[in-house]
């Protein structure tokens, strides 16, 4: 099947999918903060997962609406804070230019994804003092993680919103979070690329994207319309330093948002970040084996940028535009000397998110056109544009049923990857991804 | 690539500016309102605007039923519909002890439409007008002597028979009383920390001037003189150490109630 035919048939694929789900019968269910406030997804969300201004506000309070029924004592006897999420899907996936026995091949191949459950356990634990746990896995080979646990202390000093502590394993606050966005197929490739040198390895692997254990400040004004957070954390793939720190790690982040009452954008935000990950690039060894916990000599790998989201047409049903750009540098000695110089790239990332203004607000649209240019390969040699990437996603969600105790919804959505010279043989590769699901929490 | 970001980066700029340069107030829009109203308010008041939303069933505070344009909170004299000022006050403050939040987040068109949205559930606001808000005299001060005075205007107005003796909520007809819709009512707890119309002494004073409209608590405009009013006021903000430290502070100055 040619491209053409192939990208064809997935569009009528999905156009099947769409309306055979659009048609199906609403179904319920217990979200932990709707079960206990008596507010639907849609009032935190502006689709589910993506925050909206009122459930950031919520977020940075700490989980508390500040009522009087927040902790577990003032909270309504049936309130228990735990809620499920599950996502049962079709993906399938075919990838280019893989190197076999049989020489150069794509393989592409589908099924019903082995589906994980989060259990999302997050409440108040008294005034001012709130947690997240999230297990998650329970899939075919039977693993669980904590994917999740956090503390959070608001108001620390003098009751001000501007100082709040959070320890544990958290995601830092991104300009897009990883762990709140609607694409399942793909990830934001500002927040994973690293520089690399062909067949080598690079020690810093970090997916900013991932959630690191560390301690976050965080503060913002009353309507969270202004913030910043700080957090010093250990970048969570490091072999481990002889120091306070396995990978002694620094990100910050300002954020300004501006609101308009009239006119066709509502709300612009403009923001900063930044994070410097340290990690260790020698090793005492044990029959050459690095051992843990010895690694000194810290090098750097650097990411910063800044973002702008625009909020087109009302708060209620917008189209949400979010740039973000970001440039990255990895020290030369991270590559374990095999590089001639820095690794350095620029990237970004443009997405969208469209609620279209239709009756209670079931359907979203969204999109994101993610890029990386390197800027210097770590070996000279290396082509300019090699591992350069440029992916984008297109998918819609329709909100089959929601209310204060769940929440159901068709996911359907494609994308697509290319990478400049990573296959066999120095051809490009290709990622191209197919998913149907439905996504439900309870 | 980043050549035409730093390029954008003055689009931007004078997208931001044009927007910012049209900023005249305006009326809600009624459209966007029902959106607002579905996000954010269907759960507990429903989609008929009867109070009766999924999540009403399970609450003891029953939510507003706005067909009637009854309101608890407003300005404006017992029997008047509010002033949509009123509407967005208790959209910023909540009602504390209860399940509505402070909608303080989210942003003042918003609040237009969705306030534009909910006016059209009851037919009195297309046929009549609010009635001037009344007029509170300036507040004379918070002291122990009006403290006092207070606790005398408590009595010979006989609050405890439905507040209690100490304020808890617990008089005598505590568990006799219903709304105009025929739910029990409990007297609200004056000893929790915060008063659920706004802590402030002229929001309190203006609870005593207008009545709470479709509970029993009436109002004692035409019977309490603006002296006991305000000594009154005065003496519920005692009843909790945290009153008397609000009492100088403005709405605007709180996030929420339980801010302070």
């Amino acid at each position: 099947m040619t491209r053409r035919g192939s990208l064809r048939a997935m569009l009528q694929l999905a156009v099947f999918a769409i309306v055979m789900f659009v048609f199906v019968s609403p179904a319920s269910a217990i979200p932990a903060f709707a079960r206990k406030y008596s507010l639907r997804c849609t009032a935190c969300h502006e689709s589910w997962p993506v925050l909206n201004d009122f459930g950031r506000n919520f977020r940075d309070n700490g989980y508390q609406l500040r009522l009087g029924k927040d902790d577990t004592v003032t909270a309504e006897p049936g309130y228990w804070p735990v809620a499920v999420h599950v996502l049962p899907a079709y993906q399938y996936t075919k990838v280019t230019n893989q190197p076999t026995d049989q020489g150069t091949k794509t393989i592409g191949s589908g099924g019903v994804t082995d589906a994980s459950i989060d259990l999302l356990m997050a409440g108040v634990l008294t005034p001012n003092i709130s947690f997240l746990v999230v297990p998650t896995g329970f899939a075919s080979d039977g693993n669980v993680h904590l994917e999740s646990y956090w503390a959070y202390f608001s108001r620390v000093i003098q009751n001000s919103d501007w100082f709040n502590i959070r320890a544990g394993q958290f995601e830092i606050d991104l300009p897009a979070s990883s762990h709140r966005n609607l694409e399942l197929t793909d990830s934001y490739l500002l927040y994973s690329y690293h520089p690399s040198v062909p067949g080598g390895a690079n020690i810093a692997g970090y997916d900013m994207g991932e959630n690191q254990r560390g301690v976050e400040i965080v503060g913002h004004d009353r309507d969270s319309q202004a913030r910043y957070t700080l957090t010093v954390f250990s970048a969570h793939d490091s072999q481990g330093s002889a120091h306070g720190l396995n990978s002694p790690s620094f990100y910050g982040h300002l954020q300004k948002y501006f609101r308009f009452s009239d006119g066709p954008v509502s709300q612009a935000e403009v923001g900063l970040w930044g994070a410097v990950a340290n990690y260790p690039t020698q090793f005492l060894t044990s029959g050459g084996t690095p051992i843990p916990g010895s690694g000194s000599r810290l090098q750097s790998s650097t990411r910063y940028g800044m973002e702008a989201n625009v909020w087109l047409g009302p708060l209620v049903a917008p189209l949400h535009l979010d740039l973000v750009y970001g440039h990255g540098s990895d020290k030369k000695e991270l590559f374990q000397s095999t590089a001639d110089r820095a690794g350095t790239f620029n990237g970004g990332f443009l997405e969208a998110i469209w609620v279209p203004p239709t009756n209670l607000l079931h359907w979203s649209v969204f999109g994101r056109y993610d890029m990386i240019r390197n800027q210097n390969q770590p070996l000279v040699a290396t082509p300019s544009n090699y591992n350069d990437q440029d992916q984008w996603t297109l998918g819609m969600k329709y909100t089959i049923a929601y209310s204060i105790r769940d929440e159901v919804a068709f996911h359907a959505e494609i994308s697509s990857r290319k990478a400049k010279g990573v296959g066999d043989a120095g051809l490009d590769q290709r990622t191209d991804n197919i998913l149907f699901g439905v996504d439900f929490v309870y | 690539m980043f050549h035409r970001v730093r390029q954008l980066i003055p689009v931007f700029a004078a997208v931001l500016f044009a927007a910012g340069s049209a900023t005249a107030a305006g009326t809600g829009d009624v459209k966007t309102g029902k959106l607002v109203y579905q996000r954010y308010c269907l759960s507990c008041h429903g989609a008929e605007g009867n109070g009766q939303g999924e999540a009403a069933e399970y609450m003891s505070v029953k939510p507003r039923d706005y067909r009637q344009g009854t309101y608890k909170w407003r300005s404006t004299p017992s029997g008047s519909l509010p002033l949509d000022s009123d509407l967005e006050h208790t959209l910023l403050n909540g009602l504390h002890g209860t399940y509505m939040p402070t909608w303080r987040a989210l942003d003042e068109r918003s609040r237009r439409d969705v306030i534009a949205y909910i006016k059209t559930f009851s037919p009195r606001f297309a046929t009549e007008k609010p009635q001037d808000p009344i007029v509170i005299p300036p507040d004379p001060g918070y002291s122990d002597a009006s403290v006092t005075r207070g606790a005398a205007v408590y009595k010979k107005y006989n609050c405890a028979q439905c507040h209690g003796p100490g304020g808890q909520g617990d008089g005598p007809s505590a568990h006799e009383l219903k709304d105009d819709w025929g739910n029990p009512i409990v007297p609200y707890d004056l000893t929790k920390g915060h008063v659920k119309c706004g802590d402030k002494s002229t929001d309190i004073y203006r609870v005593f001037m207008t009545g709470l409209a479709g509970t029993p608590m009436p109002t004692f405009a035409d019977s309490m003189s603006s002296t006991d009013a305000w000594d009154l006021a005065h003496f519920i903000q005692s009843l909790s150490p945290g009153y008397a430290k609000n009492m100088m502070t403005t709405a605007a100055d709180r996030t929420t109630r339980g801010a302070q």
